[in-house]
């Protein structure tokens, strides 16, 4: 475990401050530019390990673990996202042979 | 404590890894048994009926809830990790809760059994 | 903290129910168990608990009390729902577990003291929300509304993840007696990242609670999804992502209000206007609603904004005033939508003269929305601004004000078509149930509208 910990801490911590806000950065123009539901999606979950790699990080530095334990609460509520998630992208996909999300323009004012 | 001599494995690794795909190629293209093939011949069914389509086709839905099913059950292990570290720290109680927890999930299998999530047809 | 637990166990117990085919027993199960833990609640009051569960949870008296509120709208809607589901779908246990489970995460969002149970609260929550608004499966109405609020509220979570990250990185805790500490012992020099978490934060709960300018998925979402899905969003889980804001408010950040309240007091005025102004020009009532419960947002941010003594009451005086009326309204619609098969204001026409009952309940509602004296709206919106007006806030009241009269016009408009307009219809049927949801919801109303003295002193 301290082996881990100083190799962590041999890369100073505003540089995975920096990596995680360019990562989530690169999440939230992904969701904001790609018309693909699945695309979107993928954009969203590289949003939640940006912050993973973040709380590992600030978790490593402050010696606390409960950074790390938050982590583990992220994937597992991730995948339940996913499970939700990609149900009801096969959900419309089976109702319109789509995922452009373009379609979904129905409701509207 | 890294130096740049320290990757010196993770290079020799990289190496071993490509020199044993490219000598596998290599050894298995020279002693392998020789075939003359014509077009026909490398048809799925050489004397059948013809090819329809393409094979790369949606596969079965019901491919996707076993998958997500999978990751959903898989996941939750991760709990188990920091519980199976401090395992003598949180004694008796600790280990009520963890069945409490598998408990619940085990309740979510049953009801995934139940709704014949799992059958194919 | 036994509240949640028997929720829990009941959402279990309901959808194990559905396996074995007791569908007749579902409801009053779920009935009786929510009573159950409701009373469970409200023993909590006054308890002066400690944080349990290592710090994880706090049932304080402010727990209990948005807990109560959200456990009684549910029972409301659930009274609602009586053969509702099984019209929609056959899959009718898991509509009330996934409520029940969403209702546990709400619980969970109120009464957190750590802010990994404000994730996992708010997780649960919408994820048992996806689902629910999804539920008519071949209904693209309602697929489109699950897609938008599942892509949109993943999104919003992960600036609310981003937000925790940064804050637990300045204030190495997740804890929220730390994190405020930290702030207390800080008059200067706080960490610049916190600021930006704090500013993250703030951004994934305007999009959870439908602020603007965070606030386009909420009139899609609200009309694609079946009805009673759309009223236990628009009420519950709205009181519960406000209760969750300001729990996290007036904890951690009230030190910080000179930074914060810039920022919320542009989004609480854009709130009120979006909302407002478009509402103006909906000819469905279900899209209306929608607007309305967006300006309605913004006259509970109003309380967050003014933080101070008073907001919590304020908020929860809203809340309930807002829970009640959105019910009743909810309620008629949904008999009127059975019998005319859309929801514009036209099929709304006439009312008066086929159910009286219901046109009066239905008036009663929307004037407690547009903030009429007498009823339950009035005294929310009065506590409100005087929360606001304590702190000087005059011309922000001003706007306020002049909100509240825009929307006097649009309620107006569903009266108006109820009593000075003439359409030949039949009678509809109410069912009993319909009729106590109706009756309940008018004598909270009215009494609260009369008397508030016994709501207004709880904190």
């Amino acid at each position: 475990m301290e082996n881990i910990t100083s190799t962590i801490q041999a890369v100073p911590l505003n540089h995975y401050i920096l990596l995680s806000a360019i990562i989530f950065t690169i999440g939230v123009i992904g969701v904001l530019v790609r018309r693909n539901a699945i695309i979107i999606f993928m954009s969203v979950e590289l949003m939640l390990n940006a912050v993973n790699l973040l709380l590992a990080a600030f978790s490593s530095y402050s010696g606390d673990a409960s950074g790390q334990v938050f982590v583990f609460f992220i994937m597992a509520l991730a995948a339940a996202e996913v499970a939700v998630g990609l149900a009801i992208i096969v959900m419309v996909y089976r109702n319109t042979s789509s995922i452009d999300i373009n379609i979904l323009n129905r409701l509207k004012w | 404590m890294s130096a740049p001599v320290d990757y010196l494995p993770i290079i020799m690794q990289l190496l071993v890894a490509l020199g044993f795909v490219a000598l596998t190629m290599g050894i298995t293209h020279l002693i392998g048994p020789k075939r003359k093939t014509t077009d026909v011949k490398l048809t799925a069914f050489e004397s059948g009926i013809e090819v329809i389509g393409n094979a790369r086709q949606p596969f079965s839905i019901k491919y996707f809830v076993v998958a997500i099913l999978f990751v959903l059950f898989d996941v939750e292990v991760i709990f188990m990790y920091p519980w199976a570290v401090n395992f003598r720290e949180f004694g008796l109680n600790g280990l009520i809760e963890m069945f409490i927890f598998m408990g619940t999930l085990l309740l979510g299998f049953i009801y995934v059994i139940k709704k014949k999530a799992l059958e194919w047809d | 903290m036994s509240t949640l637990i028997v929720i829990s166990i009941l959402a279990i117990v309901v959808l194990y129910l559905g396996l074995f085919k007791a569908k007749q027993a579902l409801l009053p199960i779920s009935v009786l168990g929510l009573v159950a833990a409701l009373a469970l609640a409200i023993m909590e009051w006054n308890s002066n608990a400690a944080p349990i569960f290592s710090g994880m949870m706090h049932f304080d008296n402010f727990a209990v009390a948005f807990s109560s509120i959200c456990i009684i709208t549910t029972i409301l809607v659930f009274l609602l729902s009586k053969n509702y589901f099984e019209k929609i779908s056959d899959n009718v246990a898991e509509y009330y577990t996934l409520i029940l489970f969403a209702l546990s995460g709400i619980i969970v969002m109120v009464s957190y003291h750590n802010l990994s149970m404000l994730f996992v609260g708010l997780e649960i929550m919408s994820v048992s929300l996806y689902i629910l608004a999804g539920i008519k499966r071949k209904d693209f109405a309602s697929n489109e509304a699950a897609l938008k609020y599942f892509l949109m509220g993943a999104f919003s979570t992960g600036f609310l993840l981003f937000g925790i990250a940064l804050i637990y990185g300045a204030s190495k805790s997740f804890d929220l007696a730390v994190i405020a500490q930290y702030v207390i012992d800080r008059p200067t020099g706080i960490d610049p990242i916190f600021y930006v978490g704090l500013v993250l934060m703030i951004v994934g709960l305007c999009f959870k609670v439908g602020a603007a300018p965070f606030h386009f998925w909420t009139p899609d979402v609200y009309e694609g999804a079946p009805t009673l899905i759309t009223a236990f969003m628009s009420t519950v889980v709205k009181i519960a992502g406000f209760a969750a804001f300001l729990r996290l408010f007036s904890i951690c950040f009230a030190p910080l209000q000179d930074f914060w309240m810039p920022t919320l007091l542009v989004i609480t005025i854009l709130t009120l206007f979006v909302g407002n102004i478009t509402a103006l020009y909906q000819t469905n009532f279900k899209r209306m609603l929608a607007f309305s419960s967006i300006s309605h947002a913004g006259y509970m941010l109003f309380a967050i904004v003014a933080l101070g003594a008073a907001s919590t009451n304020a908020i929860f005086i809203y809340a309930a005033a807002y829970a009640v009326s959105s019910i009743t309204a909810f309620a008629v619609l949904m008999l009127v939508k059975a019998k005319t098969g859309s929801e514009n204001f036209e099929d709304f026409n006439g009312l008066a003269k086929s159910n009286p009952f219901l046109a009066f309940a239905l008036t009663v509602a929307m004037l407690s929305f547009a903030g009429i004296p007498l009823t339950a709206g009035f005294i929310g919106k009065f506590f409100v601004f005087n929360a606001a007006l304590a702190q000087y806030h005059t011309w922000l009241v001003a706007i306020a004000v002049v909100n509240a009269i825009i929307g006097v016009f649009y309620y107006f408009k569903v009266i108006v078509a109820m009593y000075f307009k003439d359409n030949q219809t039949k009678q509809i049927a109410t069912p009993a149930y319909f009729n106590f949801v109706l009756g309940v919801s008018l004598i909270i109303t009215l009494v609260l509208g009369i008397y508030p003295s016994f709501i207004t002193n709880l904190f």
